[in-house]
């Protein structure tokens, strides 16, 4: 398990990512989550829908309802451009601050 | 009562604030039933675990509706407003009475006009990066629809000053024709300089 706050500040661009493969329902991102981080990044599963529905919100994702044979239909969410254009830009910052990172504790570990 | 029908009874309960209340209700139950297809038996201790509590949901639920679109539009456009009747209503008092305290803040304020220009310009920056945090892109129709109404005083005061309406001895000091040609090219120069800020302000909504 990881620092909650650092998991906090994550959710969002994990979610993005994740949409970015395929629409997908709340249940489903979590399970992909949990499957991709091998059990360590995981999330209160109830709080995901308030992030979902601020995404929704600030327009990167958008979402449909599909009806199944048994249960409440499905809302299934989908990356939007303007989300796709975040990501990009959000996980090449990310990459540069994890080699920062990486740079600076690798000095401080030699 | 099974222990599913409880959890989602008392968070429709914790939710009776939100008007999206069903729609929401609808993906909590798709969730349970998802876990109960999956895991062969779901407790009402195991759906917390998993889940959070009804009440932890709904606080973060309330906070999400916190911020709506027409609260930030009326907040910026009052604080515009406001600043514009303060200034009027410190230059009728400056003329009016002989303050000590009242000289002594007009004096400081018109010996500073560059400073309470690139304050102001601040102030729309800060404008921008509000809705451009808050509401990423689709904050984009909000922050022009902003503008266009927080403009309107802004607009008015310069006409009345430009056309000689409002004498200029009224902002002596401070009012002179290289003043008046700043504050034109300050407001053509206010949509870019706001619109810099939403897009910084969209940059740290994710």
């Amino acid at each position: 398990m990881f620092n909650r706050e650092l998991v906090k500040g994550s959710t969002s661009l994990l979610i993005l990512q994740l949409l970015d493969d395929r629409d997908m329902y709340g249940y489903e991102l979590v399970k992909e989550m949990d499957r991709r981080s091998k059990s360590h990044f995981q999330v209160k599963e109830g709080t995901l829908y308030p992030a979902l529905h601020k995404l929704e919100k600030q327009g990167y994702i958008s979402y449909y309802w599909q009806d199944r044979e048994k249960g409440p239909a499905r809302k299934y969410y989908k990356i939007t451009v303007d989300g796709q254009e975040i990501l990009k830009e959000r996980t090449s910052e990310w990459h540069r601050y994890v080699q920062v990172m990486n740079n600076l504790i690798g000095k401080k570990e030699t | 009562m099974t222990d599913q029908e409880k959890y989602l009874t008392e968070l429709s309960r914790a939710l009776s604030f939100h008007s999206e209340k069903d729609g929401i209700l609808t993906e909590y139950e798709g969730h349970l039933k998802d876990m109960a297809e999956e895991e062969n038996e779901v407790s009402y201790e195991w759906m917390i675990e998993r889940l959070g509590h009804p009440e932890a949901i709904a606080n973060l639920w309330r906070e999400e509706i916190t911020v709506t679109k027409p609260k930030l539009q009326w907040l910026f456009v009052c604080c515009n407003i406001a600043l514009f009747i303060g200034g009027s209503l410190l230059t009728v008092a400056y003329h009016l009475f002989s303050w000590g305290w009242l000289e002594w803040t007009w004096n400081t304020l018109t010996s500073i006009p560059m400073a309470i220009i690139w304050a102001y310009v601040a102030f729309w920056c800060l404008l921008g990066y509000e809705i451009g945090k808050t509401f990423g892109p689709s904050g984009q129709p909000l922050l022009g629809k902003t503008f266009i109404i927080g403009m309107v005083p802004n607009l008015i005061l310069m006409l009345l000053t430009v056309f000689h309406i409002i004498p200029h001895r009224w902002f002596a000091p401070l009012i002179n024709q290289e003043f008046i040609w700043v504050c034109i090219i300050g407001t053509i120069l206010l949509y870019p300089f706001t619109w810099f800020g939403f897009r910084f302000g969209r940059r740290m909504s994710v």
